[in-house]
């Protein structure tokens, strides 16, 4: 219904613009062409404004440089205009070819980017701040622009929380997790709201990633983890630009884990149980459950302005088709961006954007993976092969061996799980300018989330909703941000300095309420969750409500002297209601100064380092880690059933804390940006240490006697993430028919956990519930956060005797033995210790564009090195409760005794080295091959521009680990505010939706 | 002029929103302060206990499963169970043991929850006693049954008996005594005796009988036999008052349909088939089940904690009890097997009997494997009342045939399930030495699996007999002095080093 409703709707504007652009060129007068070109290299400029002066009849260049314009008269003055050149105006006077040749600008040769509450020149900033351009964010189709961002900034690693997952959230971290407790998740700013939710790719002019202290302060209690910029595309000066954006995109899973086959299988069962009897199937489940995928991107936008308006809308259709059977994600999108220049001196401007996606989920990795629990991915690994779909009564069939739960053919085609997410976003600001040099500007905005989560398990699954006769549930959530925004900026000269000064006054309120209820035994699976009502078993409903309200004073002091030194100061004091009692306002300050050698007498003249600066900053920042009520004491209402009846029933939940605070880092950075030979040869260089105190940790130290259901949250913990960031662009070839750059990012960060409550160790547990494992992971002073932990494997029993050997006796031959770290000649959870650290050495993107003539050629590697895996999938395939890989045909057995691998028994799934994995890898995110169409043959179709693209993404990759995808996490839930499974659950992987190869076509039209 | 007017304008819209005292206010969350307005309130808190108990980390596995594990008629059966099952029955537990560091706490919070109750039952006014009192004694009788738990379990522990609201103050106490702890229990149960009312129309809350029932308890294992008997017999010449009787058919008592109309539960913890996560859950009809076991359609069970084959063989075939808590049998692929075939169905088996008592008519499940039973599970039956009487009688006057009476009304109800002759009335002339040896095995058989037998060996020190060879469940590890407590958690010693030394051993 909803994608007859898209298509029809696109087909309705794309006639429209048909019938625009045949109205914009019906009366041609004189028609003028010509080429614009950089006067240092003398090659094509593309983009170029070309405008008759004094009207809204404009152009701009294609990828050559070439422009074709029809102009009103013969003397018209027509205004060439592009960022960092000097705008020329041409008087036409007759001719019909005017070629000019750009001088740079060499006072604007910087970019201007986008940081809190303002611009500024590049050359300008003395924080750390990393820009991702338009075209590296749509150089091949995603379904968010978080996953754009993957390897394409220094320091920013983008980690989506299940693999390759249509609509899976994706986290991003810049310079590593800062906390533990809270969230890691960087600050998102759209167009200058706080904690917008991310446009589509095609929409966003922009995004500039905010590092260090000085960047961030002005961001206060919500600095801590890094600021994404966003800014989404604008309308400029000249006539109105139409643009469609077709991709399509067949995908496939890249690997798939080898199994035993229906006779292996049963022959390796009965070697555990002799009494098995081989089913009657040959079933390869991963091949029921995986087909080809396709993704369906198209966008069309309306652009353009004039003296008083300009003008940015567009609409966005996705669709994506997953690679597991009924696997969907589908998407639209707007966005609107007007402005007007209402007098010479106020400004007013309006954003909207809105956005719905619909995920068409499959259950997928399991929590507890035990009975009746089994998603689709690790069933189709752990189920029988030798097991048909169904029974011979038509029934669906359930694992014969270890739990029971439904085979993942079932589970995928039969139990639904749909998200429906509604985004709405409206922004209304305007810009005064009271005197000359100093400006207000107010913004008030308001967002709203709405998100709605279906599930149903009808009674045909066996594992388990069979006897609950069909589950349903709903949940939603809907949140909403209001946000007032008024600074005031005043910029002024004095003597050889410029000073710019910045302060303002915020107000944020935002509000979630939240419902879920459920439902159980229903007459008929038809109902799906839509008849809650229906069913004979009514769950406990359940609902909440939190509000948080922020005020600030937020102030910035930029001083540039003689284009040679550059200080700012940036503060920010923040109130906020989830603030406990005794700390209710936080400041946060940062100071920073920068030093442009290269603009000093010694080397202003010198020809080989066109630029060289040196920046140092130091400032602290917030973690946005307090949630609502979290110091407030409270009471925890709890099932209870007294005489099989549900009664009202409360226990003691929490003690209060009126004086928990924020989390503070405390981060230093040092930086050093150059460029060589004109900046052929530009690098920015970063080493930054961010030391995170008063980290939000339960208190597992209070006494369990006292009888509370939580533990309390204490200020206590403290971590330390120190890194090295390089970022290097080099344009290595650049003539008139052929250019080539490069862009590199490598970064490293270390992370240290430094303080903990009494420098206890504090134990995790990331395995699925059915392994029934206590402790898989570990936080310890002086380690990385997140460590493995576990028994040392050291291979097989030999049955003959070995004196002494802890743990021997207790085994047979066969059987698993493992080092008895303590000596104490049994082995026990003391013989434990760290046996792998999830954190990567070290993150690299690397870039290369081409392009011959018409020809252009995109190869972007991204790359993630030194980090460990621990594979659920492959300790539960070697456990001997279902499926295995071919490595048990070379189990142990009397006569098979050279051998690492344990003989065929049911075993206890113990956490050991022997399932770490390094997790390196190097891939080939994006191979692209495009081509423009010549101009004259663009123009005669009445089109400025023709674009057609092949490409690949995720082609290559190489890698050791032996699972599906590398990039594997579990119980990773990316970006909850309460929730510290991002920051330490880390490098796990269990039925991991696999990683996907896609093959793209794209198309981008013009007018 | 114009500019500021605009300006002006501009300015006032931008204090239209923005002012806050920054207050929280939360809506839809529970603040201490002020919940408890009325006795109905006081109920409420108590009703949290009740919670508190039938959650996983309680009475649905964590406290259930390692009492019966401890035990010699309950082992392990899926030798691939985690560690810390088997360290329970093994005797080769640590002091990290991950059953002892769930149920610990859990204890605690249904402790918190009485004391909080009876904290705030003190405060409230504009209510006659006779309203307030008998909700209030129901918050003393469980917090006195929860530290019957916990000192039979630890020995020497923290004693708590008020709201903690002095942290610092809490973390530095030391254990109090057993005797001391027995005290408080004793003069608990004293109290809930004195006000809760002859009967409730429900076993889930406790009367006058149930204190008195438990006093009988506690006296019987602290070898006060007097005292226990004289609570035991209060109970069963009151039995009319109380509305006591033992049930007609024995299966009766863990059929789910059956069970509330029997009336004889003094005290039960009562399952619905509902649960909201693991609270309100028991998972001990998976526990004990038979995996793969098509009977009942629950999805079979997990075969973990499973009698040894002594149990099945020891057990007088003639005893209708032995049918009603042990199955013998399964269905498996449609067909009834022996239970000499499980392990042919699922190597995670073993040849062995399993228990019956929370598989076999347990009604609707909240979830698979029978997870979330309809079961409600006597914590204490009139039966026990009456074999407690028998036992602290034998130890005051020996051979008197009202201490074989008590016992002959047990047997003879069951007897009355199948007809048989067995179990026959208690022989006359027994030695003192032997009816204390046939009412421990009688205890054993009446209430198999019902999570008093470890208590049984502990209370009369039995170890070395019902673990060594040739036992029921020979247990070479078992060590007098040390594995009649289970040691405290490990961390609750770092937390508050006042409470170590550990127990002996650990």
């Amino acid at each position: 219904m909803l994608r007859t409703r898209i298509c029809k709707w696109i087909r309705a504007l794309t006639f429209g613009v048909f019938i625009l652009t045949g109205t914009l060129t019906y009366g041609q007068q004189k028609s003028i062409t010509g080429t614009v070109v950089a006067s240092t290299d003398g090659i094509g400029i593309p983009g170029v404004n070309v405008v008759e002066k004094g009207t809204t009849n404009g152009v701009t260049t294609d990828f050559d440089g070439n422009y074709v314009i029809t102009v009103s008269s013969q003397d018209a003055t027509l205004v060439f205009s592009y960022i960092g050149f000097v705008s020329q105006e041409q008087n036409v006077s007759g001719s019909t070819a005017i070629n000019i040749s750009l001088d740079e600008d060499v006072s604007a040769l910087d970019e201007v980017v986008v940081v809190g509450y303002g611009t500024a020149k590049k050359s300008d900033i003395t924080g750390s701040v990393s820009s991702v351009k338009s075209e590296e964010l749509a150089a091949f189709p995603v379904l968010s622009a978080e996953q754009a961002l993957q390897g394409r900034a220094a320091g920013v690693a983008v980690q989506s929380n299940n693999g390759g997952e249509p609509g899976a959230p994706i986290a991003i971290s810049i310079r590593g997790n800062t906390s533990i407790g809270s969230s890691s998740a960087a600050l998102v700013v759209v167009d200058g709201f706080v904690g917008g939710a991310l446009p589509q790719p095609a929409d966003i002019e922009s995004i500039e990633i905010l590092k260090d202290a000085s960047a961030t302060a002005i961001y206060g209690s919500r600095g801590a983890n890094g600021v994404i910029m966003v800014t989404t595309k604008k309308g400029t000066k000249g006539r109105m630009v139409v643009e469609i954006n077709s991709t399509y995109s067949s995908q496939a899973v890249t690997e798939r884990i080898d199994l035993l086959n229906a006779n292996q299988f049963a022959s390796y069962r009965q070697a555990i149980n002799p009494s098995y009897e081989q089913g009657p199937a040959s079933t390869d489940w991963q091949d029921l459950i995986y087909r080809t995928g396709n993704i369906s991107n198209h966008q069309l936008s309306f652009s353009g302005g004039s003296d008083k308006i300009n003008y940015y809308v567009s609409g966005n259709y996705f669709k994506q088709n997953g690679v597991v059977i009924n696997s969907a994600f589908e998407r639209f999108s707007f966005l609107s961006n007007i402005e007007v220049q209402a007098t010479d001196k106020l400004k007013l401007g309006f954003n909207a954007f809105a956005n719905r996606g619909n995920k068409d989920g499959i259950q997928s990795q399991a929590g507890s993976g035990g009975s009746g629990e089994g998603d689709v991915i690790s069933t189709a690994y752990r189920f029988a092969p030798d097991t048909p779909i169904q029974d011979e009564n038509g029934v669906n069939t359930t694992n014969p061996v270890g739990d029971q739960f439904d085979n993942p053919f079932a589970i995928a085609t039969e139990s639904v799980d749909e998200t429906t997410t509604d985004d709405y976003r409206a922004n209304f600001y305007a810009d005064y300018e009271i005197i000359k040099g100093l400006s207000f500007k107010t913004t008030f905005g308001f967002s709203t989330e709405n998100r709605t989560r279906g599930r149903f398990q009808p009674s045909t699954l066996i594992g388990q909703a069979s006897i609950q006769g069909g589950i349903a549930s709903v949940e939603s959530v809907k949140g909403t941000n209001i946000l007032s925004e008024n600074y005031l900026t005043y910029t002024t000269e004095i003597g050889k300095g410029n000073l710019t000064a910045l302060a303002g006054y915020s107000y944020q309120k935002d509000r979630t309420e939240r419902f879920s209820a459920a439902s159980q035994g229903f007459l008929s699976n038809s109902l799906s969750y839509f008849a809650l009502d229906a069913g004979s078993d009514i769950q406990t409903p359940s609902s909440s409500l939190t509000e948080r309200e922020i005020v600030s004073l937020f102030g910035r002091l930029n001083y540039e002297y003689d284009d040679r030194y550059l200080l700012t100061f940036t503060a920010r004091r923040d109130g906020a209601s989830n603030f406990a009692k005794n700390n209710k306002y936080a400041f946060f300050p940062s100071g920073a100064i920068g030093w442009r050698i290269s603009n000093e007498e010694f080397l202003k003249d010198n020809k080989t380092l066109s630029n060289l600066k040196l920046r140092a900053s130091y400032g602290v920042t917030g973690n946005p880690s307090l949630t609502p009520y979290q110091s407030l004491a409270n009471f925890q209402p709890i099932y209870s059933n007294v005489g099989d009846q549900q009664v009202g029933a409360v226990v003691p939940d929490l003690l209060e804390n009126p004086d928990l605070k924020w989390e503070s880092s405390y981060q230093t950075n040092i930086g050093l940006d150059f460029g060589l030979f004109d900046n052929r040869i530009s690098a920015t260089l970063d080493y930054y240490t961010i030391d995170t105190k008063d980290l939000i940790l339960r208190n597992t130290g209070l006494i369990e006697y006292a009888g509370l259901l939580s533990d309390p949250f204490q200020n206590v913990g403290e971590i330390n993430n120190t890194g090295f960031e390089v970022t290097l662009s080099t344009k290595n070839v650049t003539t008139e028919n052929f250019s080539w750059t490069t862009d590199l990012n490598w970064s490293t960060n270390k992370v240290e956990v430094v303080k903990l409550i009494d420098g206890e160790d504090i134990f995790l547990d990331s395995s699925p519930g059915s392994f029934l494992q206590d402790e898989t992971h570990i936080l310890r002073e002086g380690e990385p956060v997140g460590v493995f932990w576990g028994y040392e494997y050291r291979g097989v029993n030999q049955g003959t005797p070995e004196p002494g050997t802890a743990g021997y006796d207790e085994t047979g031959a066969g059987d698993e033995l493992f080092t008895d770290l303590n000596d104490d000649g049994v082995i026990t959870g003391e013989d434990r210790k760290i046996i792998g650290d999830p954190n990567p050495d070290w993150i690299a993107g690397l870039n290369n564009n081409f392009r011959y003539k018409n020809f252009d050629m995109n190869v972007f590697f991204q790359a993630s090195v030194g980090g460990d895996i621990y594979s659920y999938t492959f300790l539960e395939l070697a456990s001997g409760e279902s499926n295995a890989t071919p490595e048990v045909l070379n189990a142990w057995t009397p006569s098979n005794t050279n051998t690492n691998v344990p003989s065929a028994a049911v075993r206890e799934k113990r956490i050991t080295n022997r399932f770490v994995y390094d997790g390196s890898y190097v891939r080939l995110k994006n191979l692209s091959l495009g081509y423009n169409l010549p101009t004259d043959i663009v123009n005669k179709m009445g089109m400025q521009g023709v674009r057609l693209s092949l490409s690949g993404q995720n082609l290559l990759t190489f890698t050791d680990f032996p699972g599906t995808d590398p990039e594997a996490q579990y119980q990773a839930t990316a970006n909850s505010q309460d929730s510290q499974d991002s920051n330490v659950n880390r490098g796990f992987d269990y039925g991991s939706y696999p990683n996907i190869r896609s093959y793209t076509l794209s198309i981008n039209l013009k007018f | 002029m114009k500019n500021f007017k605009t300006l002006g304008i501009l300015l006032a819209f931008a204090t239209v929103v923005g002012c806050s005292d920054l207050e929280e206010v939360p809506v839809g969350r529970l603040s201490p302060d002020g919940l408890v307005q009325s006795p109905a309130d006081v109920q409420t808190l108590i009703n949290g206990a009740i919670g508190n108990m039938a959650t996983e980390a309680y009475w649905g596995r964590k406290l259930s499963l390692p009492i019966m594990l401890r035990s010699d008629m309950v082992s392990i059966g899926d030798v691939g169970t985690p560690g810390r099952r088997q360290d329970v029955d093994r005797f080769s537990m640590s002091d990290d043991n991950g059953m002892v560091t769930a149920l610990w706490p859990r204890a605690y919070q249904v402790i918190a929850a009485t004391n909080e109750a009876i904290a705030a039952a003190a405060t409230l006014t504009g209510f006659p006693p006779e309203q307030i009192d008998p909700v209030t004694a129901q918050a003393h009788f469980f917090r006195a049954y929860t530290y019957y738990h916990l000192v039979r379990l630890f020995g020497e522990i923290p004693y708590i008996d008020a709201p903690v609201v002095n942290v610092e103050e809490a973390s530095q106490i030391a254990k109090s005594s057993v005797d001391a702890v027995y005290n408080n229990i004793i003069a608990d149960l004293e109290l809930a005796k004195s006000q809760l009312p002859d009967t409730q129309t429900i076993s889930a809350l406790p009367s006058r009988a149930t204190a008195a029932a438990f006093l009988a308890s506690v006296y019987l294992t602290r070898g006060e036999y007097q005292l226990a008997y004289d609570e035991a017999k209060f109970v069963i010449d009151n039995e009319g008052t109380f509305n006591l009787g033992l049930a007609v058919d024995f299966q009766d008592l863990f059929d789910h349909a059956a069970q509330t109309s029997t009336n004889e539960f003094l005290l039960s913890l009562d399952f619905n088939g509902f649960s909201d996560g693991d609270t309100g859950r028991d998972y001990t009809p998976a526990l004990t089940g038979i995996r793969a076991n098509e009977r009942g359609n629950i999805g079979g069970g997990w075969s973990v904690a499973v009698p040894t084959i002594n149990v099945y063989n020891s057990w007088d075939g003639r005893d209708y009890r032995k049918a009603v808590s042990l199955d013998t049998t399964g269905i498996f692929d449609g067909v009834e097997e022996p239970f000499t075939a499980f392990p042919d169905f699922d190597s995670r088996n073993i040849q062995s009997a399993y228990i019956a008592k929370y598989t076999r008519a347990i009604g609707p499940t909240g979830t698979g494997n029978g997870r979330a039973s309809s079961l409600n599970y006597g914590l204490m039956r009139y039966a026990e009342v009456l074999l407690i009487a028998a036992e602290a009688l034998n130890e005051l006057s020996p051979g008197s045939g009202e201490a074989a009476g008590y016992v002959n009304r047990v047997r003879a109800r069951a007897r009355g399930g199948n007809g048989s002759a067995f179990p026959a009335d208690v022989a006359g002339g027994m030695s003192q030495d032997d009816f204390r040896d046939m009412v421990l095995e009688e205890r054993k058989w009446e209430l198999a699996f019902e999570f008093k037998r470890w208590y049984d060996i502990k209370r009369r020190q039995l170890g070395p007999e019902v673990f060594g060879p040739g036992s029921l469940e020979p247990q070479p590890n078992f060590d007098p002095s040390r594995d009649y407590l289970f040691p405290l958690p490990f961390d609750e010693l770092d937390r508050n080093p006042n409470l170590a030394p550990n127990n002996p051993g650990y």
